[in-house]
């Protein structure tokens, strides 16, 4: 049943439009945002659907860059299931994916702390945020010399009397010691996007809680954090599609994928598949195969975050 | 009427001449490589673009450095899209063989210099036709510290010829020297490649070395397996530096070789961690060098050394100008200039004309003297690349206890057959 408020506001609604389409300064203000918007569409199409239409076909080609490419259906498609190199992959990613948490968890908590104005909060929020500004490749250079066998890492676990560890080379290490490097290199990011959406919740109703005798613990955990909940998922979903298409630097100076596939993501296994393999079909469905569980991801957190939005 | 479409007529095919001489003229051949920006390789690169724009006026030779260790992905890319250079440095083996559809036969064009170059076999399809010309020849040696061998009370003039001498020295060398026996970097893959390759020169027949090609002896079969395991077991003595899984090889391993940190290597026989390299850091009389023997050799006689066709020019099909392209692939080879290769950057030319005569350095006559009598194919070459990188994989498992021999071996056998199907 619709309400007659609901009823009110859709033909004003309607109404509006009438008058837009009538007003001939309107007309050309939408012409104008039209050729405004058509570059930006132009390049989306031409950089972002024509290659993901091509690399759908190739994905069903048995292409290796060299000979013309026949029909083979499904069979690359097959072919991964059986893969023990994609699955592991995928097992990586699942993996990565469980560490969001404290991809979104450490910079709030940090953010909150510089927001509350501890000491020297400016120069923290400019630390924090400073690796985020250096390519992922400079960052691995930096990390290999912290972190390989005879690197400072393990001189400093040496000089407490500590056996040294194979961070890189272990494949029990491997993994986390890049998601550490990453997430090191990028919180400051999530750091700047929380303090701006801190700085947004309304001061009265943090008065108002302090005035009803909610702790400080309480105020953040009732008030400033529910206030916070768009910021939260805008975040989430940008780290979640950061981390599943923006780590091929490190991994490719880090581990190079290994030990095994220790460190082996779908995006370096796509470029290991077409670069160094002479594989584009194959590394096309790869590609598709990540397009689709992003494209999941990102519809999923966005609904959410609409839902919310409603609410 | 009839004389002005006479005149007409002439004067369209005066312009088709004119037009086609201009560009004929006007032709500038792209080269891509990965060395000629190196200092010292540049010498070689000048000369041959000095002799070749000297004897073709109107031709322009522009060299392109690609960044090594992406070349291929870029080298895929023009492939694919059937543009860029004209000429193509290329490694030879599985890196030239899996690309041969998108290079130039030229068996016809070098037929007079077939007999002055050697090499020829790592560039050519599986029916013999060959798509690139060498320039120098690869292989792998066994480089050692002759100081080291010092402290560690071993002759340093006696170079193991067995297995048992070698593991003998490397006992001595861990307990008296207090090194490692062999640098090792695995982070590629690229210190098992080198493993396989030497202990095959010699612990697999030749007929091994064809079936290996042909991918009819398989991966658990004896002798291959021999090598997999072998190269767990040593890993197990303690033979190699720590770490070994996270250090490159290219440079990482040949550094801390140079720095005296390990008594070993396995290196190479061309232009960058070989003979050359090593005497300049170490001196040259501290540097030993020695084929590694196999635990098991295959047949008696002297110890052998893999070698074959290093890397090449290769002419691509797209390219526009693919005579000059060829004439200027043979002038890479050409002697004189293979002369200033060879002197200025050490790398063991595949011209025979070259004069290595005025050698001097213990080391490169030790490698001069195997390439007349000993010599080996390169198994890792012989794989497919798919198998060239499961075996990094494996590799490096085995190292970190995930996997065994045995297992390495069966997914080894999968993704053989697997790329032999195609």
């Amino acid at each position: 049943m619709t309400s007659a408020t609901e009823t009110h506001g859709t033909a004003t609604a309607v109404r509006a439009r009438e008058l837009l389409d009538r007003n001939p300064a309107s007309r050309a203000e939408r012409r104008f945002g039209i050729l405004f918007v058509l570059p930006a569409l132009a390049l989306v199409i031409v950089f972002r659907i024509v290659p993901l239409v091509w690399g759908a076909g190739y994905s069903l080609t048995d292409y290796n860059g060299i000979d013309a490419p026949s029909y083979i259906g499904l069979q690359n498609y097959a072919a991964l299931a059986t893969d023990p190199a994609f699955r592991d992959s995928i097992v990586n990613t699942l993996i990565l994916l469980a560490t969001l948490p404290v991809w979104i968890g450490l910079p709030l908590v940090l953010a909150i702390l510089i927001h509350q104005g501890v000491p020297g909060g400016r120069l923290f929020r400019a630390v924090y945020f400073f690796p985020a500004v250096l390519s992922s490749v400079i960052v691995g250079a930096i990390f290999n010399m912290v972190l390989r066998y005879d690197g400072s890492f393990n001189a400093m676990l040496g000089s407490l009397g500590l056996s040294p560890v194979d961070w890189l080379g272990n494949s029990n290490t491997a993994l986390f010691a890049l998601i550490g490097v990453q997430l090191w290199s990028t919180f400051g990011m999530n750091v700047l996007i929380f303090l701006a959406g801190l700085s947004t919740v309304p001061e009265e109703l943090v008065e108002a809680a302090k005035l009803d005798g909610a702790s400080t613990l309480q105020t953040w955990r009732h008030v400033v954090v529910p206030s916070m909940v768009p910021i939260i998922e805008f975040a989430t979903v940008a780290t979640t599609i950061g981390v599943l298409t923006s780590m091929f630097g490190l991994i490719y100076v880090l581990t190079a994928g290994g030990p095994g596939t220790s460190t082996t993501l779908p995006e370096y296994l796509i470029w290991l598949e077409q670069g160094r393999m002479n594989r584009p079909g194959y590394a096309s469905a790869i590609s598709i195969v990540l397009f689709g569980v992003m494209a999941v991801l990102a519809l999923v957190q966005i609904r959410i975050m609409t839902k919310n939005a409603e609410i | 009427m009839m004389k002005t479409r006479t005149i007409l007529l002439a004067a369209a095919a005066l312009a088709g001449l004119a037009t086609t001489a201009a560009r004929a003229e006007d032709a500038t051949l792209t080269v891509w490589d990965w060395k000629s920006g190196d200092p010292v390789t540049a010498p070689y690169y000048e000369k041959v673009k000095a002799d070749f724009e000297a004897a073709h006026p109107g031709v322009t030779v522009n060299y392109v450095m690609q960044p090594h260790d992406q070349y291929y992905t870029l080298l895929g890319t023009a492939i694919a899209a059937s543009r860029g250079p004209d000429l193509v440095l290329v490694h030879g083996g599985s890196q030239a063989k899996e690309r041969v559809g998108a290079f130039v036969k030229l068996d016809e064009a070098i037929a007079d210099i077939r007999n002055d170059v050697v090499g020829w076999g790592e560039f050519a399809d599986a029916a013999g036709a060959v798509y690139a010309v060498p320039l120098s020849i690869q292989g792998f040696m066994v480089y050692y510290n002759k100081d080291l061998y010092t402290k560690a009370g071993l002759d340093p003039e006696k170079a193991p010829a067995t297995w048992a001498e070698l593991e003998a020295n490397c006992a001595a060398i861990k307990e008296k020297a207090g090194v490692a026996c062999f640098a090792l970097g695995n982070k590629e893959g690229f210190g098992a490649d080198f493993f396989l390759s030497a202990l095959a020169a010699n612990g697999w027949t030749d007929a091994q070395q064809a079936d290996w090609a042909a991918g009819t002896l398989h991966w658990s079969d004896a002798p291959v397996k021999a090598v997999v395991a072998e190269w767990l077991e040593t890993w197990k003595t303690g033979w190699y530096s720590e770490g070994a899984n996270s250090t490159l090889k290219f440079m990482d391993e040949y550094e801390s070789f140079m720095r005296g940190e390990n008594a070993h290597t396995i290196g190479l026989i061309s232009d960058v961690a070989h003979w050359k390299q090593f005497d300049e850091f170490l001196g040259a009389d501290k540097v030993g060098a020695f084929p590694m023997p196999a635990p098991t050799p295959a047949a008696e006689g002297p110890v052998r050394m893999p070698f074959a066709g290093g890397i090449g020019y290769a002419v691509t099909r797209f390219s526009p100008h693919q005579d000059l392209a060829i004439a200027l692939a043979k002038s890479f080879a050409a002697p004189a200039a293979m002369q200033i290769f060879f002197e200025s950057a050490g790398a063991i030319p595949a011209s025979t004309k070259v004069d290595t005569s005025g050698l001097s350095s213990p080391s490169a006559k030790v490698v001069l003297a195997l390439l007349g009598c000993c010599g080996a194919s390169i198994a890792h070459n012989n794989m497919s690349t798919a198998e060239v990188e499961e075996w990094h994989r494996q590799s490096q498992l085995l190292f970190t206890g995930e996997t065994t021999v045995d297992g390495a071996v069966t997914r080894l056998d999968e993704v053989q057959a697997a790329a032999k199907k195609k």
